[in-house]
């Protein structure tokens, strides 16, 4: 091969759209395929179908190598195709792999037969083996990308995790250029343990999540706070300074949800013990109504018809996903009382709740509330000031999971403060403790 | 969890409750009279569904439009063998066998917690039913019975430990509490009181299970506060309205401690403007009725 590879990506949603322009940015020629017409039209004209951080830059600096198309007969023209549909989950977490295998068979029919083909959905073990067909070059590799970090993933990927038929035979010449031309390491493995590697990732990441949260639920019990214990955790070296030990409200925005089911499902039907599995689904569930006990518990068990105020819809921060958002899930429980909701990105929606209005601001928002549940931690929250929430809302609780607000100043403000992993009555303490981290 | 077949309340025809004798289902129905709802209460005095061609009375009672709500048991009180076993299911299978043969508009079976194992400390619906005596068991059994009722929207509740004035049992609660300290100005706890529990004021149980009736709900839910206090806490709490002091011991421990607690997400769910009774301001009231 005389120049760089021509890379394809069929499936343009989030992480489709991300990795291609993220292809483009390190210098390659890339096409963008969807079958609907109107989906190319916005791309094309620029409207991005995903909120994150810098796509749209990155894409305005590398538009010239990236272009969008309807046509697959385009694809033709492609020495390195990715098949990088989001596969759709139910409530469960139980993946739809239907359209990524009509993408599949799609592109089986359009790429050249020197092309290599290579699956960046999330698949369950086994799928992409059964999918290998005579006379076609295919590879399945683990997408890592995180909603609101997907620009970050996707140009500074820690690792490329491979899946090959053989795993001792050096990779085809073009796939080979494209990754190397990220900096890092390549793993190759054969099908089943790459497609295990992601769901292995996700189950590591979860169990610490559920850990987590439920030593953070002992705290808000006991008087402990959790977030003085967490940077005890993260000085461990068998813990580290990016394990996932912030507590939340459950696991959303479907990936984990659907790597847990699969690895549930596969355990079952294998006969091996994934009760621990089930146990991490039952924690989340449970985790996710935390903020409806918190309603209830501070608010409505006081207060007849109180007027709530919410700030966030979406499922985290830097993203416009609301798949199994815990925001979406407390509205659907408070459907009697009035809400105000303000998101920066995500517009509520009528059928969401009957008695809903959208504030043009956060501090409008929070005008004349008997209560202020924080439930999305966006930047914007976290630079509120405690007394000018104070000044607006007219009851003084402010249910506040995430600690966007610092505790003491709410306190000065004469608001009480709920956090996760710290209860209602924990001691205020002003100021942060000295830590000489030399020492530890 | 339930799923309401009237999402905004309705009065229902006529409400049956079987065992309306009791404590629960007097004060159920003192509830709905209030809410000028029909009700028709039938205790063991009008048919006895343990006996032979109690079927064929119960019948004579149906109507189409009846929400028929199932209290009758024999409670431990009366006997935890294997005979109140049987009766029990004697009485559930009568039931069963006529809305087998008049379908009625909605069935609410009263069911228990004691169909929960004690090894799971926070329980919610969705939690394992594993019995560990014939009175769970019997209760689980019977709630297989009724939801095998499928032309008929079906609500099995199961209530924690209910404490109010009125409570003919005197199982270890509030209610013991207070009337060991009545009598003996004592309250007698096992080992110091360590175990966690549940305890629910009448007035809400009741108004739940009116709630359900009144949105003809079906599938399960647990009748618990969320709020679980060891019964020495209890015990201090029952001792704190008597006007003078009460003493309060413990015993030496026989059994290993086990603790309650329920997730009640999924009431908070169903009927989000349900308030409950703070257990000071219920065993308060209890105290005043009952003292009365």
């Amino acid at each position: 091969m005389s120049g760089l590879p021509r890379v394809g990506y069929v499936g343009l949603t989030h992480l489709g759209v991300c990795s291609a322009i993220a292809a483009a940015s390190k210098g390659f020629e890339t096409i963008g395929f969807a079958p609907d017409p109107a989906a190319v039209a916005g791309l094309e004209a620029g409207r991005l179908p995903v909120v994150e951080p810098g796509l749209e830059q990155l894409l305005s600096a590398h538009r010239a190598r990236v272009s969008f198309t309807s046509e697959p007969s385009r694809l033709a023209s492609c020495d390195l195709i990715y098949v990088a549909p989001d596969v759709p989950t139910d409530d469960r977490g139980n993946s739809d792999l239907s359209p990524l295998t009509e993408l599949l068979d799609l592109t089986f029919a359009h790429a050249r037969p020197a092309a290599t083909i290579v699956i960046l959905s999330q698949v369950p073990p086994g799928f992409t083996r059964a999918r290998q067909r005579p006379g076609i070059r295919l590879f399945y590799q683990v997408e890592t990308l995180i909603f609101g970090r997907a620009v970050e993933r996707a140009t500074r990927p820690e690792r490329f995790i491979v899946g090959c038929d053989d795993p001792t035979r050096p990779l085809p010449e073009a796939f080979a250029r494209f990754l190397q031309a990220f900096g890092c390491p390549v793993l190759p493995m054969r099908f089943e343990s790459a497609e295990l590697t992601k769901i292995a990732i996700n189950c590591c990441l979860v169990a610490s999540v559920a850990t987590a949260n439920t030593l953070a639920e002992i705290c808000e019990k006991t008087g402990a706070d959790w977030s003085e214990i967490v940077p005890a955790l993260r000085l461990d070296a068998r813990i580290g300074p990016y394990a996932y030990i912030a507590p939340g409200l459950g696991i959303a925005g479907g990936n984990l949800e659907r790597d847990l089911e699969t690895v549930a499902q596969l355990g079952e039907a294998l006969g091996t013990d994934v009760r621990v599995v089930r146990a991490w689904q039952r924690n989340s569930r449970y985790r996710r109504e935390w903020l409806l006990r918190a309603v209830h518990e501070h608010v409505l068990a006081t207060r007849n018809d109180p007027k709530l105020v919410m700030l966030g819809l979406a499922y985290k921060e830097n993203t416009h996903s609301t798949k199994n958002s815990p925001a979406l899930a407390l509205l659907d429980a408070l459907k009697p009382f009035a809400v105000t909701v303000y998101d920066p990105v995500v517009a509520p929606r009528s059928e969401w709740h009957p008695r809903l209005s959208r504030a043009v601001d956060v501090l409008t928002a929070c005008e004349g509330g008997d209560a202020l549940i924080i439930s999305t931690p966006w930047l914007q929250f976290k630079q509120l000031r405690p007394s000018d929430i104070a000044a607006r809302l007219r009851g003084r609780v402010v249910i506040d999971p995430f600690a966007c607000l610092d505790r003491a100043k709410c306190a000065a403000a004469g608001l009480s403060h709920v956090t996760l992993g710290l209860g209602a009555h924990g001691l205020v303490i002003r100021g942060k403790p000295h830590v000489d981290a030399s020492r530890c | 969890m339930l799923t309401h077949h009237a999402v905004e309340p309705v009065s229902p025809g006529r409400v049956v409750i079987l065992g309306g004798r009791g404590f629960v289902g007097k004060k159920l129905a003192e509830h709905l009279a209030g809410e000028c709802v029909p009700v028709r209460s039938i205790g063991r005095d009008a048919i006895d569904l343990a006996a032979h061609g109690s079927e064929e009375k119960l019948l004579e009672e149906l109507q189409p439009n009846d929400a028929v709500v199932i209290l009758a048991a024999l409670t431990p009180d009366k006997g935890r063998g294997v005979p109140a076993f049987l009766a029990n299911l004697k009485m559930g299978s009568c039931v069963h066998a006529a809305l087998e043969r008049r379908r009625v508009a909605h069935v609410v079976y009263v069911s228990s917690d004691a169909v929960y194992p004690f090894r799971t400390a926070l329980i919610d619906e969705a939690s394992y039913a594993e019995p560990t005596d014939l009175y769970g068991a019997m209760h689980l059994a019977r709630e297989i019975m009724f939801r095998q009722a499928t032309e008929m929207p079906v609500a099995i509740l199961r209530p924690t430990l209910i404490y109010g004035a009125g409570d003919t049992h005197n199982s270890y609660g509030p209610n013991r509490l207070r009337r060991m300290a009545r009598k003996d100005r004592r309250i007698v706890l096992f080992g110091a009181g360590e175990e966690t529990r549940d305890h629910i004021y009448i007035d809400d149980a009741v108004a739940l299970i009116a709630l359900v009736i009144r949105h003809r709900s079906s599938g399960m839910l647990n009748l618990a506060t969320g709020h679980s206090v060891s019964f020495a806490a209890l015990g201090e709490m029952v001792a704190r309205e008597f006007p003078t002091p009460i003493e309060i011991t413990g015993t030496p421990r026989q059994n290993a401690i086990t603790h309650r607690a329920f997730d009640v997400t999924a009431i908070h769910r169903a009927f989000p403007k349900f308030v409950f009774t703070p257990l000071d301001k219920g065993l308060a009231r209890a105290h005043r009725e009952e003292m009365a």
